[in-house]
């Protein structure tokens, strides 16, 4: 019988065992995932510096592009002897000595309105300093949240122009022989960072304080001619607050005209945000006034509010819009497809990150309120 | 009267027995225990019979001459005495001791644990066992079903849905799944060790029987012998240890007897990449009892009772370039770093608890009445990482390897715009200068058709990147699970009301069954056996999921992703108000939206699948000196009913989109759920009830053995049946909706034979055979011939052009199995047995089939011509004379045994496998691709035949693809400089079905060596040692098998005209096929002691 009982316990001390190495590591905490702002300075090595994002973009970016500056420098698309391009790309050196930039994510992408592209903001001197990121993840803001302060090692990255905006990228050939201005296009252009290449370069520092982000109210007239470079280093990517505007019910090519009561489905003129481009995917835009000027709100087709009506406006037209006055918070723009064409106000516009139709996402660019009444905006999808 | 003829018959009987030539003998094993049931065969008298509970056997009337004995017993050597029988005398061979066969069983104990380990798939489709049991006696079984399993050989090509398998009588294949799951037994190798095989088609007698092999594995307690038996083993598989114990009573004078088994399987994370079963944890109990009644009348009770509750990491199956980034075959993306500790996200947690009872009642001499009860839970739950508006976190998502730098970076060379006039060269920059093969393509290469091709950046970032995977930088190719834990732990910031990023959830497939047996034997009658048989089987599916681990976060949020995507859809073709929009979007439209879920909580799906199933068989055996043959005769019943808990949002706004076709999707209570969901009545957690199918299927078996003489047979078997669809394959898309497939409502509604029989696939299959059986040598030949008619089958996969997970239905399916097996063993001299195996198939698609994809999430897939939304598509899928994809078609082994008298054992096997085939992805042979109009007449969106690139072409009465162009060149292929297609990973976007087998020959033999000895110590002890090595020479290019990913790669070009043009991309390196390898070398090293 003695045999028997060595033979349980033995079983029993084996499952004993077994059930003790079991168990999945410990749950991660803050402390494990993100590191302290405090520690940041111990991660750099002797020689590394954290550039300030417009010292960043200063010392890296040249007016041509250093991209294949094997033989002589150049613009990235050397094609047009008038000399006028639409992109240009500077390699950030490989070697040891670290370059880095430091900045808190400002957008977010679960509204659809900043696919794989990133604005980060630098607060120096109590003033914004922002700067494009142009990653290839999908929903990147899952992993990069609005607020949340990163660290990124530039070393291998490229600092890179789309018309007249910089943006952290890598060089990508575009072979687009169908796009618009493509003689401007085909050849070697910013493209996004990959996404284990961006991970592995970027530190996140402390946990998200969206309330950390400066939002500056300006007005319309703040920014729409502005063309000069240092004023536009200023307004682009800037996170603003635009009071006391309405939307005007129009868009605007050659001209500003109404908008239309067709489907978004099927008429990019819609009286949506963003009716579809026939999956052409550049953004829509929608005309707003403050009384005095009028600028462009930006929005992708695959927004999750595209097909909502603009405030205002319903199945029988636009004429209610004006009477709907509010705010509008987003991110401004300077977008160029064409670096032929002069400098025009509508290359300019403000991007809201989202509006709250749902209870999903708490952020609410897009505030309005009826002028006599008070009732707030309710937003409205269009419906067959 | 009576009495009188009673006293003549015995004193007509005991003088016959006296004048007549008579043998006798007692088989035992080593410790002179009787052998119960061994079978004694005079080979040229062709009489046999079997051992009593004394091992005693007694033949009579025999003929006075020389003769050859043969004795086989399971589990033992099989022997033969040459005797000379004296005329009219009582012969007597005495005792025979036969040896144990430890080999086999050292084979069987690897068999075991083979057949559950490659169960790595989510729906458990990939279990790689043909079968974990064979005939013993059967040359051909003994060598393929060991020695194959390695290459995933399937008995005759067949799905493994058709072995039938027993436990005492009950047949335990699953009525949802249609296979049995080896992993309810894992670990318990004694309780597992006895059991009666019959081969494909011949007459079985505990069941109706089938197509594949019939195994009914024998559990009763006084199947094992008297003592201990206790056990360790170690191997580098994926567990490395097992203890396990056994003891059992034997049949006590009582005429009870007690078994019972208990087993340890275990493997910690070892924290070392490339190693068999890299990031596998696994640790797995077992228990078995079983405790038995008999009385001397001849009756029986019997009860068994098992389960082995099992925690196991997964592994996957990745491309080629993975494969080849990493190194290693034994690269698993499923783990990562957690606190410096590997964390498996694909554990599956299954336990099988099962009881039987038996009771045998024998009626008289002539009549025996079996009844069965059994019952069984399985749970069987696997978890996986789920993400809400977060980046993928697979490692080898596409979009995380070098190669999706390649993607649309072929450029037409023609365009001017390349031509740069200023440095008076293309403009192809710093394209990389070498293939994925390695080839150089120069700055960018020409390749065939004029394309230019390149990675989109530039040669350092795709030099690092190819970097940070060949040196298995931890957070590029394992799970980041920091980064999961920081998009959640941030996101309790952001929005610490709203959805995790990441949640690890629990997938549960479980099911009960509840199965009554009655079985009957009769044999009053000269040469007749009868057999008769009733199976009735109550099963319920369980199909749910629940959060295992919120990682951090403070809540998952249940609403469908893609639904929520595509809202927009929801408002313009629909016309629906915003209520209606965000119910569409819940998994349960009678929740809150803000359903918010903890650990352990139930969401995203909650049905069950009610089946019954009920079975009469009766089979008539009729036995003579030369000839035997058999008849049999089965009905089926079947039916199969959906029922739900939660009722979906998309099934509801199906039901809203098609209002007169409700039912379809609802149910039976559709009308109840429209209207509670109108005034907001519904509850959560009530039941609804989807519409139920019924089924009776025939099927008809018949044989003949033609005994030419003792040594040499014919055998002659055939099949017919119709097969009811199963409950996995009959529903388009059951967690989301009842929609069953297309032919069950053809059936439902029949008005004629060939309607009702519209849903079951039909079958035709016989083979022939000839055995021979001679003391230096035997074998069998067997050929063999099935056809399939209108099988059907469910697939899913995410559709890049509509952008959301689609499930594809597909209908008649034909399929042809022909083929050889041939086997021989031949004695050479004392020690050593030479065996040679063979199996030579062919199995392929003899029609095209019918496939209807629809969206998971309820949008629509495509327009008309009439620009209306399209949610079915409805297409022939190209199958005819593809190869079906289950394991080689051609397996041959050699296999030189050593035995020795005093029990050492030693064997070498080198198998040679040809004929694999990869399978195929329906999505990739759809007619409408190639013809630019689907079967049921609607436009292709971009038609991969416009002037992009060349139309697919197809030969052979449009059921074969060309794949090579007018100057011999892959279709679309890419060449590099050499004129050699880079294809290499993809082997082509559209094509012919790709051979698994290894391009160098020498790297499709497998050599397995295995040694043995068995020591007899005092007071009827033993201990056993075995060690086996599969893969002795390391072969780590053996493909076993893969599969075409489903998903087609797409390109969007901006139109011209202002419109998207969406076309099949020509980057063949977006979504390769993916591959299972068999492992290198890996051993086996088992102890056993006897007490």
């Amino acid at each position: 019988m003695k045999r028997y009982y060595s033979i349980i316990s033995a079983f029993a001390i084996s499952s004993l065992i077994v059930a003790m190495v079991g168990c999945n590591p410990a749950p991660l905490t803050e402390a494990d995932v993100f590191t302290n702002s405090d520690a940041v300075a111990a991660m750099l090595q002797p020689g590394d510096s954290i550039y300030h994002l417009n010292d960043f973009v200063a010392t890296f970016m040249t007016e041509q592009g250093n991209f294949l500056s094997d033989s002589t420098p150049y613009r990235t698309r050397a094609t047009n002897g008038d000399g006028i391009y639409l992109f240009s790309l500077d390699t950030i050196p490989t070697d040891t000595i670290g370059i880095y930039i430091r900045g808190r994510v400002s957008t977010d992408d679960y509204g659809g309105n900043f696919y794989k592209s990133i604005v980060i903001q630098e607060i120096v001197d109590g003033e914004q300093q922002n700067l494009r990121l142009s990653v290839d993840i999908g929903s990147a803001n899952g992993l990069y949240q609005m607020g949340q302060e990163l660290l990124i090692r530039c070393n291998g990255f490229s600092i890179g122009r789309y018309g007249d905006q910089p943006q952290l990228c890598v060089p990508s050939y575009n072979n687009n022989t169908y796009a618009s201005s493509a003689n401007q296009k085909i050849g070697w252009m910013p493209g996004r960072i990959p996404n284990g290449m961006f991970r592995n370069a970027t530190t996140l520092i402390g946990t998200p304080a969206p309330e950390k982000l400066q939002y500056d109210t300006i007005t319309i007239a703040d920014y729409i001619n502005v063309t000069n470079e240092t004023e536009m280093r200023k307004m682009d990517g800037r996170l603003v607050v635009l009071k006391n505007v309405y939307f005007t019910g129009q868009y605007e090519y050659n001209g500003l005209n109404p908008c239309n009561t067709n489907s978004p489905e099927i008429d990019k003129y819609a009286n949506v945000f963003a009716p579809t481009t026939q999956n052409v995917g550049h953004p829509q835009s929608r005309v707003i006034s403050d009384g005095k000027n009028t600028t462009l709100v930006s929005n992708s087709e695959y927004s999750k509010f595209a097909y909502f009506y603009l405030p205002g406006a319903d199945s029988t037209g636009i004429a209610n819009c004006a009477n709907y006055v509010g705010t509008v918070t987003g991110v401004l723009g300077q977008f160029r497809d064409n670096a032929q064409y002069a400098h025009d106000q509508y290359d300019w516009s403000i991007t809201p990150r989202n509006i709250k139709i749902n209870s999903v996402c708490d952020i609410n660019d897009i505030v309005m309120f009826h002028k006599e009444t008070g009732e707030p905006w309710v937003p409205q999808e269009y419906k067959k | 009267m009576k009495k009188l003829f009673l006293l003549l018959n015995v004193l007509v009987l005991t003088t016959t027995l006296l004048a007549q030539t008579s043998l006798r003998g007692t088989i035992v094993d080593a410790n002179k225990q009787a052998i119960v049931g061994a079978t004694v065969t005079l080979a040229n008298q062709d009489i046999s019979t079997t051992t009593n509970n004394a091992g005693v056997f007694t033949l009579l009337y025999l003929e006075p001459q020389d003769e050859e004995v043969i004795i086989e017993a399971d589990g033992y050597i099989a022997t033969i005495e040459l005797v000379q029988l004296h005329a009219n005398q009582a012969n007597d061979m005495g005792e025979v001791v036969l040896q144990k066969d430890i080999a086999r069983e050292a084979q069987e104990e690897i068999l075991l644990n083979l057949s559950e380990e490659d169960l790595n798939d989510d729906e458990g489709r990939s279990q790689a066992q043909a079968s974990a049991s064979s005939a013993s006696q059967d040359v051909f079984n003994s060598l393929s079903s060991f020695a194959w399993s390695t290459a995933r050989y399937r008995n005759r090509g067949y799905e493994q849905t058709a072995e039938q398998n027993y436990i005492n009588g009950i047949n335990f294949n699953s009525a949802e799944r249609g296979q049995f799951n080896f992993s309810s037994m894992g670990g318990l190798n004694d309780a597992s060790r006895n059991k009666e095989v019959v081969n494909p088609l011949e007459a079985t007698n505990f069941g109706f029987g089938g197509l594949g092999n019939s195994t009914n594995y024998l559990m009763e307690a006084s199947r094992f012998a008297q003592g201990w038996k206790v056990g360790v083993a170690g191997t580098n598989r994926n567990y490395k240890a097992r203890v396990n114990a056994t003891y059992a009573s034997g049949v006590l004078a009582n005429g009870w007897a007690f078994v019972g088994q208990v087993a340890l399987r275990f493997s910690p994370y070892i924290d070392q990449k490339n190693i068999i079963g890299e990031g596998i944890q696994y640790y797995s109990g077992g228990y078995f009892f079983a405790a038995e009644k008999k009385w001397n009348n001849g009756n029986r009770l019997s009860f068994v009772t098992f389960g082995s509750p099992t925690e196991r990491g997964q592994s996957a199956a990745v491309t080629q370039e993975v494969y080849d980034l990493t190194g290693s075959i034994y690269y698993n993306p499923y783990w990562g770093y957690q606190n410096g500790k590997v964390r498996n996200s694909r554990v599956v947690k299954s336990y099988d608890p099962t009881a039987i009872v038996n009771y045998d009642w024998k009626i008289d001499e002539h009549n025996l009445l079996k009844f069965a009860v059994g019952y069984h839970y399985s749970m069987y739950s696997n978890s996986a990482l789920n993400f809400y508006n977060a980046p993928d976190p697979r490692p080898d998502y596409y979009r995380n390897l070098p190669s999706f730098l390649w993607d649309g970076q072929i450029v037409d060379s023609n365009s001017a715009q390349l031509f740069d006039p200023n440095e008076n060269h293309y403009n192809y920059g710093n394209f990389i200068g070498a293939d994925l093969n390695g080839v150089g393509l120069g700055m960018g290469s020409i390749g065939h058709d004029e394309q230019w091709i390149g990675p989109s950046v530039n040669a350092a970032q795709y030099n690092h990147l190819v970097d940070l995977w060949q040196s298995r930088d931890d957070a590029t190719t394992q799970i980041n699970w920091n980064d999961i834990y920081a998009a959640n732990l941030a996101n309790n910031y952001n929005n610490p009301d709203g959805s995790a990023r990441y949640v690890l959830e629990r997938r549960h497939n479980d099911i009960q069954e509840a199965m009554v047996n009655i079985h009957y034997t009769n044999t009053k009658v000269n040469h007749l056996k009868i057999t008769a048989g009733l199976e009735g089987k109550f099963s319920q599916g369980i199909h749910y999921k629940s959060v295992d681990d919120l990682l951090g976060a403070n809540q998952w949020i249940d609403v469908d992703p893609f639904a929520d995507r595509d809202i927009k859809e929801l408002a313009t073709n629909a016309g629906l108000s915003q209520e209606d929009i965000e119910n569409v979007k819940k998994n349960d439209i009678a929740s809150d939206y803000n359903d918010v879920k903890h650990d352990g909580d139930r969401f995203g799906y909650d049905y069950r699948i009610n089946m019954g199933t009920l079975k009469v068989w009766a089979q008539n055996e009729w036995s003579f000196n030369d000839v035997d043959f058999y008849y049999a005769l089965q009905l089926s019943y079947s039916s199969m009913q959906r029922t739900t808990n939660m009722i979906n949002g998309r099934a509801w706004y199906l039901a809203q989109l098609n209002p007169d076709q409700a039912a379809l999707y609802l149910g039976n209570q559709a009308d109840e759920i429209i209207a509670g969901a109108q005034s907001g009545t519904l509850h959560t957690g009530a039941t609804y009830m989807g519409a139920s199918h019924h089924f009776v299927d025939p099927s008809f078996k018949l044989g003949a053995t033609y005994k030419i003489n003792g040594r040499n047979r014919l055998k002659v078997n055939a099949l017919a049946q119709t097969i009811a669809p199963l409950a996995r394959d009959a529903y388009i898309s059951p967690r989301v909706h009842d929609r069953a497939l297309y032919n069950i409502y053809q059936h439902d509604n029949a008005t004629s034979l060939a309607e009702y029989y519209a849903a079951s696939e039909k079958v035709v299959g016989a083979d022939l055979t000839y055995e021979f059986n001679y003391p230096i040598v035997r074998g069998r030949l067997t050929g063999f011939y099935t056809q399939f008619w209108d099988g059907s089958e469910l697939n899913g996969y995410y559709d890049d052009e509509a952008r959301t997970f689609v499930n594809q239905a597909l209908s008649g399916i034909d399929r042809r199995h022909m083929g050889i097996e041939a086997a021989v063993a031949v004695k050479l001299g004392t020690y050593f047995t030479l065996t040679g195996a063979t199996s030579v198939g062919d199995y392929r698609y003899t029609s095209n089939a019918m496939a209807i994809t629809s969206a998971e999430n309820g949008m629509a897939l495509s327009q008309d011509n009439n620009k209306m939304p399209v949610f079915e598509l409805r297409d022939e899928v190209l199958l005819k004379g593809l190869k079906v994809a289950t394991g080689p078609q051609v397996n041959a082994s050699l296999k030189l045994s050593f035995f020795h008298p005093k029990m050492w054992f030693a064997d070498v096997t080198v198998s040679y496998y040809d004929w694999n085939y990869l399978s195929v992805a329906p999505s990739r042979r759809m007619k409408g691709l190639f013809t630019g109009v689907r079967a049921d007449g609607t436009p292709v969106n971009g038609w991969y035949g416009d002037s992009f690139a060349n139309a697919i072409e197809t030969t052979d009465g449009g059921n074969c693809l060309r794949t090579t162009d007018a100057n011999g060149f892959p279709a679309n292929a890419v060449l590099d400089a050499n004129g050699v297609p880079v294809l290499k990973y993809p082997y082509n976007i559209l094509s012919m079905q790709e051979s698994l087998a290894a391009t160098n020959p020498l790297n499709r033999f497998i050599i397995d060596a295995s040694v043995g000895k068995l020591i007899y110590l005092k007071n009827r002890q033993s201990l056993s040692i075995n060690l086996s090595v599969t893969n002795l020479t390391n072969n780590t290019h053996f493909k076993t098998g893969g599969y075409q990913q489903a998903r087609l790669p797409r390109l969007t070009r901006q139109g011209v005209d202002d419109s998207q043009n969406s076309v099949i991309s020509p980057n063949a390196w977006k979504f390769p096929s993916k591959y299972y390898y068999a492992w290198g070398a890996n051993f086996f090293l088992s102890l056993t002691y006897k007490f």
